[in-house]
This record gives C-alpha cells, sequence and structure tokens, in this order.
C-alpha cells in the first residue's frame, strides 16, 4: 500500500523537532501552535507535552534521534531547568543536539542561556521565518529553502 | 570509502544493537526512514538474529484510547520484568510532509526507563495506518532482546490491513458512541482482530458494544481453533488490562502451540513483506534516476512507448 510517487524518498532526510516542557509549567499554548506551525513546514515535531524531567527528555532525545530539541516556558526558573537539562544531555553523549526556547524569557538572560549552550531563543512575537530559518541552519541543512 | 572499511562499520553496529544499544538503534531507524539503502547489508544480518517477542500490533479509531492502553502495557510488562519496545505511528500532513508524533505524551511516566524503547514515527504518505520504515524498524528492534514489541497504528478505524502483515498478534481497540455494530462489519475489523477490548468502559454504550462484538464474531468465526476474545476495558485506569493481558498471552501460546493457521499466516507476512521490499528497491530505481532516464520518461508522457513494457523490463532487472 505503499504511495510509489512519495517525492518524500527523494528529498532530503525530514527534521525530527522534540518539542515539550519541563517542570511545573503548564502554559502549553504556545507550543502547541509552534507545533503546528512547525508541522505545516514539513518539520516531524515529537510531541511530549508538559511535566517532563531532564532525565526523560534526554532519553527522548536518544530514543527519537531528534535532530533538535525546543522548550517552552512561562515561569522564571527556566535558567536552572535548562542547565540541568544540557548538563544530562551532555553526560548522555547528545549534547551536540541543539536547544532552542520558546516563551517568557528575559531578553537579560540571553548571554547567560547562550553560554549554556543554547543557540536559539524565541520570545513573545518571534517570527516563524526566524523560527525555521534558525532550524534549518542548526541542523546543517540551511542550504534548503523552507517548504 | 572501501567496501572492507564499510563491512567493518556495519558490522560494529550490528554488534552495538545486538548488545542493546538504543542509540544506535533509533539512529538505524533513522535511516531506514530516509530509505537509506547503505543499511541494507546490516538488516540482513540483524534479521537472522532475531529473537522471539510478542509482536502486538493495536489499531482502533482515532482517539480510542490507544497509546493510554501502550501505557497501561508498558507498566504491566515492566511489573513482571521484561523489556518493551514501542513504535507508535501517527499521521504525516499530506500537504507539507510535516507531523505532530503525539502518542509519546501519554507514555511519558516510562520515559527514564531503560527497559523501555518508544519510538514515534510518521506514516510519511504510507496508507494503511504504518510507516514505510515499519518493517525494517521491527528488524531492528526483533535482534535486540525485548521480550514485547507493541506496535501503536495511526488511528484509522477503517480497512487497517496493515498491522496484520507485521504484527503476529492483532489487538483491534473500539469505543461505545463510535458507530454501530454494522459500520464495524463494513469497515473489515471482524476480520482482522486476534483479540478485541472496548475501551472508556466507564461511558455509556460499552457493554452493549461487547455483547453484540461478541455476537458478530462468533457469526464470522471460520473455522479457526482461535475466537477472538472481547474484552472491557477502562485504559485511564487500568480496569481490565491484567485479563487483556492474559488473552494476549493466550494468543502468544496458541501461536506457538503450531498449527497451521498460524503458520500459514506467518507465510502470509513473509510474503507481504518480500514484496513490500520489491517495491522500495523498483521505487529507488525509479526515482533515483538510474532505472529510468527522462528520454524514456518523455516518450512515455508523448504516448510514443508505453509504460507498461518498461515496469516489465524494470521487474526483470529486479
Ligand atoms: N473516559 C475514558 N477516557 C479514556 C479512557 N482511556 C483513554 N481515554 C482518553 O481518551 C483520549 C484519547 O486517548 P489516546 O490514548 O490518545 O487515544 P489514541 O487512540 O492513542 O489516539 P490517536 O493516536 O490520536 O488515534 C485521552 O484524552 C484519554 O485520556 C477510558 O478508559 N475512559
Ligand atoms: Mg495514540
Amino acid at each position: 500500500m505503499s504511495d510509489l510517487s512519495s517525492p518524500a524518498d527523494r528529498a532530503s532526510p525530514t527534521i525530527r523537532c522534540l518539542l515539550g516542557m519541563l517542570g511545573t509549567d503548564v502554559h502549553n499554548k504556545g507550543i502547541r501552535t509552534l507545533a503546528q506551525m512547525l508541522r505545516d513546514h514539513g518539520i516531524e515535531i515529537i510531541y511530549l507535552g508538559e511535566h517532563n524531567t531532564c532525565e526523560g527528555m534526554t532519553q527522548a532525545i536518544i530514543a527519537e534521534d531528534a535532530d533538535l530539541v525546543g522548550l517552552s516556558y512561562s515561569s522564571s526558573n527556566y535558567l536552572d531547568y535548562t542547565r540541568q537539562l544540557i548538563d544530562t544531555m551532555r553526560e548522555q553523549g547528545v549534547g551536540d543536539v541543539p536547544v532552542m526556547l520558546g516563551g517568557l524569557i528575559h531578553p537579560e538572560d540571553s548571554d547567560a542561556l547562550r553560554q549554556m549552550g543554547v543557540s536559539g531563543i524565541f520570545g513573545p512575537g518571534s517570527k516563524i521565518e526566524d523560527i525555521l530559518d534558525f532550524i534549518h541552519r542548526a541542523v546543517g541543512r540551511a542550504d534548503e529553502p523552507a517548504r | 570509502m572501501s567496501q572492507l572499511a564499510d563491512k567493518a562499520k556495519g558490522d560494529k553496529l550490528v554488534g552495538e544493537v545486538l548488545a542493546g544499544s538504543i542509540r544506535t538503534a533509533s539512529r538505524l531507524i533513522s535511516r531506514a526512514e530516509a530509505c537509506d539503502s547503505s543499511i541494507t547489508p546490516i538488516l540482513k544480518q540483524l534479521f537472522c538474529k532475531a529473537g522471539d517477542p510478542v509482536l502486538l500490533g493495536i489499531t482502533g479509531p482515532p482517539g480510542a484510547g490507544k497509546s493510554t492502553l501502550v501505557n497501561q502495557l508498558i507498566q504491566h510488562y515492566r511489573k513482571h520484568d521484561k523489556c518493551v519496545a514501542v513504535l507508535a505511528v501517527d499521521p504525516s500532513s499530506p500537504f507539507s510532509g510535516g507531523a505532530i508524533l503525539g502518542d509519546r505524551v501519554r507514555m511519558n511516566q516510562h520515559a527514564a526507563d531503560p527497559g523501555v524503547f518508544i519510538r514515534s514515527m510518521a506514516s510519511r504518505g504510507q496508507l494503511g495506518g504504518l510507516a514505510k520504515a515499519t518493517g525494517d524498524a521491527l528488524s531492528i528492534l526483533q535482534a535486540m532482546n525485548f521480550d514485547v514489541i507493541i506496535l501503536e497504528t495511526v488511528g484509522v478505524g477503517q480497512s487497517e490491513v496493515e498491522i496484520v502483515r507485521h504484527a503476529s498478534s492483532v489487538l483491534v481497540l473500539q469505543m461505545p458512541g463510535a458507530g454501530d455494530g454494522v459500520q464495524s462489519v463494513k469497515a473489515g475489523i471482524l476480520e482482522i482482530g486476534d483479540i478485541y477490548a472496548v475501551n472508556k468502559s466507564d461511558l455509556p454504550g460499552a457493554d452493549k458494544l461487547v455483547t453484540s462484538l461478541r455476537e458478530m464474531l462468533q457469526l464470522s468465526s471460520k473455522m479457526h481453533p482461535w475466537l477472538p476474545p472481547v474484552v472491557a476495558i477502562q485504559a485511564n485506569t487500568g480496569a481490565g488490562i491484567d485479563r487483556l493481558v492474559q488473552h494476549i498471552g493466550e494468543h502468544r501460546d496458541s501461536i506457538r502451540s503450531g498449527g497451521e493457521v498460524h503458520a500459514s499466516r506467518a507465510r502470509e507476512r513473509v510474503r507481504y513483506r518480500v514484496v513490500e521490499i520489491c517495491r522500495q528497491l523498483l521505487n529507488e530505481s525509479v526515482f533515483s534516476g538510474a532505472g529510468v532516464t527522462d528520454t524514456q520518461l518523455s516518450a512515455i508522457a508523448n504516448h510514443q512507448q508505453d509504460p507498461y513494457t518498461l515496469a516489465e523490463k524494470l521487474v526483470g532487472v529486479l
């Protein structure tokens, strides 16, 4: 029953992006909207929802062979959570997977976040074009036009 | 790279998968999804190292509770120290090719358990409820010492025949309020299940659905040693799961005790798998250029040549 004409066969590998929230954060509207927008641009989203632990999320990165990870925050303890996640990812050998953040991130924290290893920060009002552009560059497929 | 170096690299990956490396397995599944034919020698080796896990397919309409049930099954099997792998398929958007794979959310409580491997797959244009790389992914997982492998299909609800072609036990999940008996008959679900579960038995209409499924199965059951049981469950609380697991075990025992029905089904699955691989090989030669030239395609487009002859030639090449 396979669709023989599927153009996916010839295109370059599909980008797989893991999206989720850490800790007790429950405002998932932003990340759901982002998931849909990325889906509509040809990206496969592995949606983890809220209440993830750093350990669980890292294992998901491995099992899903994710190309990048997106986290969304609406509470103020994102510095701690992000540091913990990136530490766990490094311990588990997937520290090279790019991490991007969205949600209520204070501009004055972005230097600290980048120093931790966060490679993309998208606060409220970010444009989807910018996010897509970042994703394609982060996973090393910048030469591809966004679908 | 030289062939020898390729082989050494391949052997290393095979060794890692056999030793249970989830990372290597998940990378290989990605390569299978990307139709990377250079992993075929690896898949060949792994296929012959397959263990004998329970291979359970779960299908049913969208929102029936398949993922919630998988979560309960994982919990149950983990309590008995059994390692579990899950392939959960969700649909790709036919327009963008993208997908939101959301089955994993329901199984998050097992995220950090090293005895559980959950992999989400997008259907990527494959019809019938599974992903194109399902067969390859199963070859990989079966070589990994899992006691149970669970395949969750896309929520389709009609003619999910694909699952029968990959799983040795098929569980059809239904829920009350999703239609009457005639619809189940029309949808062909009475022919594909080895076990039927009515989920959301807390909702009205569940008992009636159980009864009517039992009646219809009795009527349609062929000269078969196995009459599919029907169990009422509640996947969000775990009610009925023990009995369901018992039936899964009984079906497995029935397979193990031999019998021509099971043997012929196993042969049928292989037959289908071979055709699937042929199709992929043809796909490659037709689309990646080697097998077909633009001149040929234009000649056919202009009706100077016909597609039948070209197809025959390609199959002949195989
Ligand atoms: N009332 C009730 N709701 C349930 C039960 N089991 C699952 N649900 C709910 O049904 C909804 C769908 O559950 P899923 O497990 O995502 O269903 P699914 O079949 O995997 O859905 P798809 O993969 O999207 O086709 C969720 O909101 C569950 O909480 C049950 O026994 N009773
Ligand atoms: Mg599901």
